[in-house]
């Protein structure tokens, strides 16, 4: 552990909930509208945080569990990850079966709060969130698999920052991918859309309200910000560099990476439901292209 | 250039892959047009000293397989008014699986495969691949136009495969080229067969109805 | 030894009071309870000093058998111990569980089921520590035929007969393929010592690297273990049995037949690349389908007995991993992966008998398995909800619980082959069937959870629950603790297992150097934190809530009129759009009509394969019917016809020794 790392972690903990926002204004500013500010989702927090909240009469305690651990398992997550481009807080071998699980964890919390609420709206988006999470889990791990045999190390603070090849520049794409899923973004949701039928994560916390959506929401924007730094630490070895440089380049990597969410998401449309298995399997066989490369050489 | 064959190579497969998961007709026509594109350029990254004989078959490969060919099937497309779904007999999502074992097996082939001269193991695996992958489409597509797309994509793959003895047999890789002039017949066969018969019997599978 | 003997008696002597005490229930209840808990204490105190470290005892009985085969051996090597514990622990909590739930579901023949019930579980002890062929078969056709008794318990219904029925088969089938392996195993000569130290020496000398030995075990074994496509019998029967019985046999009685792979490894010196591979891939194979089919299910128990098959499957690839280890000489990652898969199996005794413990409280409180009648358990029945989720989030291997910490290990002995040179890179594709199965068990856990014990209740039945008695609750929560225990401090359990992983692989516990110990260290690290920051987090945030108004409103319908029962999203509904991309893998059959939707999940192997091909072979045989028609005389013909045939044989065999 080094402070440089906890530095990090806690300059991503305080920037994260900037990147959905520069998402949104990037789709904005290419549909030709002025969108809102970048820092829209701060005030959004502070304001949710100060208003009070309404509860179910059909909820148990794992409706306001799960708020909770929407933010607690991505900050674990995050100990794992080396954001400073050395090592992480926490690091061992074959931690990235922990990062895994542990955003699995609070998927599970989720779907379980959207079931208690016995709503059938919640309880679609609850198992559309399953069963997409599940063919994106395979793509996560084959990119792993890639970085270990790059690198030969079983630790993701050991595995990020191999030398560039080929089969790297298939393993970021691919994070790409898996990161548009677990974000929530287009192609396979729509944060913006409003019609309950067609909605997967949005739909899964509509019951929650006041500083538990504050929670939900401020949990969303961390996830989105550990999955928009794994493929900046998979393209761009930091390790040579400066303790603050090495931040600042993951810190750009990272708008990079929300700046290229909010293109695909002003150029494409959502995909069809039954659609989306296909463009997450798609992630996959990036990933698998790149052991097979990774294989070769 | 070793790593821009690479990236070129890599791509030829992407595109490949995007025939086999894609529910569009028009993108499959694109994609195959961007694969005829890489091909083209693929000679230019593999041959570090360009000759005459290397610029040439880069441009003639670009205009035959990225602009003329892509350019007749959309005109295929329209003048038959064939429906813009692929209609898969295997789902894309088994295509896609099946495509990446294609690779896989192609992959292990091209590492034992005794070909002379010294070339970046991918190629041979890229070439195999795109046969198999075509004949996957060939067999797994119902429509014809598809088919012939197919068709296309095995052709390039023999057209990598010849790049290997560029050298060696001259004009291996020009003879190649002419294969494209089936597909032209292929295409004029479809919209000709649409001017005398409705739109349903482009479907190959009627084609088992032609035994007494 | 004697310890592990007195234990058994204990068992057997638990049992019999059962029995004798009967016309004195609540007296009956105290002294089986008593004495079953002295006796696996006792018996299973010499497994953890062996586990500890300390010696394997071992122990000669001179038994006079008309079979011959030497004496018989017993004995408690590493191996035999740490089965030895997935079969008291687990084993004690059902026993416990079943003295409250049989009580209430049926008064008579009770007794005599737990009596039946220590008879299994010292049968069970007999298996793993007997160590010659003769008394293991015999431990394991007793084993066998009482599990038929304890599964058709509730005979007068007929899909349980059935379900017994098919059981029956398929482990007389099972054990037929272990005759022939031990028969083939010791060879031609017959007469000498059938221990298994006699068979580990003579394993050089087997033809083909023990090609047909090693075949004949994945087959005996795995029949009982129940890899696909072997399985089709479990489920029925794990249904089909009262809960506590289905918590031993899913959580105990499969693990035989891992124990018996396990064993044919330890004796075999070197086993085949070839069959490392095979187990690989079967492992893949049944971990993906079997929760495939588990999530089609609608049914809690088929469900969770669907489970057992992806979990047989992800020790198999521990398994196959391990051998692999062997075979291409990486000492670590055969190390790794029988310490997985020993894990694991531990892990899944403790998981799955708890959630079978759970799913009988369940039923016992509703009436019903139906997962689309069930519902809003958890405000009904607080403690049983909070041993199933515990049950749960170990199963689906998250963290901070055990089943993290086994998939874990299993993870890092695929990992430790991908990052050697060679063939066994391959075992990358383990990976990547691991990472699925672990998303596949998420959605399937969340529905379970969801649809049975939040929401709003889906039946009057559901919304008539009640707690589950204490005699039921405290076996469950002996078995969460088991599972937060090894979670929160997996180095108790990774240890031990390591060292019974070097003693099958016959490598010394090379792991100092691989990162291994330390790892184990942060990962308990981070299961306290998980438990941690979401309790001081969720007391924050209620602290924060306190300070905010807040309200109770029916939940949000988006407009329409007040949500109703009827509107919940259903167990299938929930199952569908996954099912859905996994198209005619998933084996579902859907009916729709204007109004309703109906989704069956088909038995592939027992409805495409086994029923079929059991169909051809009694048409044939209804062809020999003229054969039997009654008259004596006929029959007396068959008889001197048999016997001229085999004299006439018999004679053919001396002229041919004699020449």
């Amino acid at each position: 552990m080094t402070a440089g790392s906890l530095l990090s972690l806690g300059a991503v903990l305080v920037l994260a909930p900037a990147l959905p926002g520069v998402a949104t204004k990037t789709k904005a500013l290419l549909t030709g509208r002025r969108g809102a500010p970048v820092l829209q989702l701060y005030r959004d927090l502070l304001r949710l945080l100060r208003k009070g909240a309404v509860y179910s009469t059909t909820t148990t305690w794992m409706f306001r569990l799960a708020p909770v651990a929407a933010v607690v398992t991505p900050l674990l997550a995050g100990i794992l990850l080396p954001l400073d481009g050395r090592g992480a807080v926490l690091q061992f071998s074959g931690d990235f079966v922990a990062f895994a699980a542990l955003l699995a964890l609070g998927r599970f919390t989720l779907i379980l709060a959207a079931l208690d609420t016995g709503s059938s709206l919640e309880g679609m988006g609850a198992s559309r969130d399953a069963a997409f999470a599940s063919l994106v889990e395979p793509g996560l791990f084959l990119c792993f698999v890639v970085l270990i045999l790059a690198t030969g190390r079983l630790s993701l603070s050991g595995m990020l920052g191999a030398a560039p090849a080929p089969s790297l520049a298939m393993v970021a794409v691919s994070l790409f991918f898996v990161l548009l899923a677990e974000a929530s973004r287009v192609p396979v949701d729509d944060p913006a859309t409003h019609l309950e039928l067609t909605m997967i994560h949005e739909v899964a916390v509509l019951d929650h309200s006041g500083p538990d959506l504050a929670l939900l929401l401020y949990g969303g924007a961390l996830r989105l910000a550990l999955f928009a730094a794994l493929p900046v630490s998979v393209l761009v070895s930091r390790a040579p560099l400066a303790a603050p440089l090495a931040l600042t380049v993951l810190v750009a990597g990272m708008v990079v990476v929300a700046v290229a969410v909010g293109i695909v998401e002003s150029s494409m449309a959502r995909l069809r439901l039954s659609r989306v298995p296909q463009f997450l399997v798609a992630a996959s066989v990036l990933a698998s292209l790149g052991v097979i490369l990774q294989l070769l050489t | 250039m070793q790593h821009l064959a690479d990236l070129v190579l890599l791509l030829v497969l992407l595109t490949s892959f995007l025939i086999l998961g894609t529910t569009r007709l028009t993108t499959c026509i694109r994609a195959v047009a961007a694969q005829g594109g890489l091909l083209g350029v693929l000679p230019l990254v593999l041959e570090p000293r360009w000759s005459a004989h290397t610029l040439g078959l880069a441009a003639g490969t670009i205009l035959v397989k990225a602009i003329v060919l892509p350019w007749f099937l959309t005109w295929a497309i329209r003048e038959a008014a064939v429906r813009r779904e692929v209609e898969p007999r295997v789902g894309y999502i088994a295509s896609l699986i099946l495509g990446v074992v294609a690779v896989a097996v192609a992959s292990a082939v091209a590492t034992r495969l005794p070909v002379p001269g010294a070339h970046p193991i991918l190629l041979l695996a890229t070439s195999l691949s795109c046969v198999i992958m075509g004949l996957l489409v060939l067999a797994t597509r119902a429509k014809a136009l598809i088919q012939v797309v197919g068709y296309l994509m095995l052709e390039n793959g023999i057209y990598v495969f010849g790049l290997t003895s560029v050298d060696r047999v001259p004009f291996l890789v020009e003879v190649g080229v002419l294969l494209d002039v089936f597909v032209g017949v292929f295409i004029m066969g479809i919209v000709v067969f649409h001017i005398n018969r409705e739109f349903d019997s482009l479907d190959s599978a009627r084609l088992t109805e032609l035994k007494d | 030894m004697t310890l592990y003997f007195l234990g058994l008696a204990a068992l057997v002597a638990a049992g019999l009071s059962a029995v004798i005490l009967g016309r004195r229930p609540a007296f009956a209840d105290r002294s089986y309870g008593l004495l079953a808990g002295a006796g696996c204490v006792l018996a299973g105190l010499p497994a953890v000093r062996v586990l500890a470290g300390g010696p394997a005892p071992g122990v000669q009985l001179a038994v006079p058998t008309p079979a011959g085969g030497g004496p018989w051996v017993f004995g408690i090597d590493l191996l035999s111990a740490a089965f030895l514990l997935v079969v008291l622990g687990p084993g004690l909590a059902s026993a416990l569980y079943g003295v409250r739930a049989l009580r209430s579901e049926r008064a008579h023949g009770s007794n005599a089921a737990r009596l039946l019930f220590v008879l299994e579980l010292a049968a069970l002890a007999l298996v793993v520590t007997a160590r010659a062929v003769v008394p293991f078969l015999i431990a394991w056709e007793v084993m066998a035929v009482l599990a038929y008794f304890l599964v058709t318990f509730e005979h007068e219904r007929a899909e349980v007969r059935r379900a017994g029925l098919v059981y029956l088969v398929a482990t007389h089938t099972g054990t037929l393929a272990l005759l022939a392996l031990f028969a083939s195993w010791a060879g031609p000569s017959g007469g000498g010592s059938l221990s298994f130290d006699a068979l580990a020496a003579r394993a050089d000398a087997l033809p083909a690297g023990g090609a047909l030995v090693l075949c004949l075990a994945l087959f005996g074994f795995g029949l009982k273990a129940g890899l696909v496509p072997l399985h089709f019998w479990l489920p029925d029967a794990h249904a089909s049995a009262p809960s506590h019985v289905s918590g031993l046999m899913s959580g105990v009685v499969i693990k035989m037949g891992i124990y018996g792979l396990f064993r044919v490894v330890s004796l075999l010196a070197a086993p085949p690349a070839w069959w490392g591979w095979l187990v690989l891939a079967l492992g893949a194979v049944s971990a993906v389908l079997g929760v495939l089919w588990a999530l089609a299910q609608h049914d809690l128990k088929r469900l969770l007995a669907y489970h057992s098959v992806e979990n047989i499957g992800i020790i198999l690839m521990g398994l196959g991993a391990g051998v692999l280890g062997i075979a291409y000489r990486v000492p670590l990652v055969a190390v790794l992966g029988f310490a997985g898969a020993i894990l694991h199996t531990l892990n899944h005794a403790l998981f799955k008998s708890l959630l079978f413990l759970g799913a009988g409280a369940t039923y016992h409180a509703t009436g019903t398995r139906e997962l689309d009648r069930l519902g809003g358990l958890a405000r009904r029945m607080p403690l049983t909800w909070i041993a199933f989720l515990i049950g749960s989030v170990a199963i689906v291997g998250l963290p901070p619980l055990n089943g993290f910490v086994s998939e874990w290990v299993v993870y890092q002995a695929l990992l430790g082959g991908v990052t050697s040179a060679g063939p066994i890179r391959l075992s990358l594709v383990g990976i990547a069937a691991l990472a699925l199965v672990g998303g596949l068990a998420l959605a399937c856990f969340a529905k379970v959870c969801g649809i049975v014990f939040l929401g709003a209740p889906r039946s009057t039945a559901a919304a008539r629950g009640h707690e589950a008695a204490t005699g039921m609750l405290a076996p469950m929560l002996g078995l969460a603790a088991a599972c937060v225990l090894i979670g929160l401090a997996p180095a108790l359990a990774v240890g031990p297992a390591l060292a019974v992983g070097a003693s099958v692989a016959r490598a010394a516990v090379e792991t100092a150097g691989s990162g291994i110990p330390q790892a184990v260290t942060r990962i308990g690290l981070l299961s306290l934190m998980v438990v941690a920051l979401l309790g001081l987090g969720s007391l924050a945030w209620a602290a924060l809530r306190r300070r905010r108004p807040t309200s109770q409103a029916e939940t949000w319908g988006c407009g329409s009129a007040l949500p109703n029962v009827r509107m919940q999203y259903t167990a299938s509904s929930f199952a569908a759009p996954l099912l859905a991309a996994y198209g005619p893998l998933a084996g579902v059959r859907e009916t729709r009509s204007r109004t309703a939707f109906h989704s069956h999940a088909r038995e592939i192997v027992l409805e495409g394969a086994i029923l079929p091909m059991w169909a051809a072979v009694r048409g044939a045989l209804w062809r020999l019917r003229p054969i039997q028609h009654g008259r004596l005389w006929v029959y007396l013909l068959y008889l001197i016809a048999v016997l001229l045939l085999l004299l006439l044989y018999l004679a053919g065999l001396v002229g041919g020794t004699s020449r």
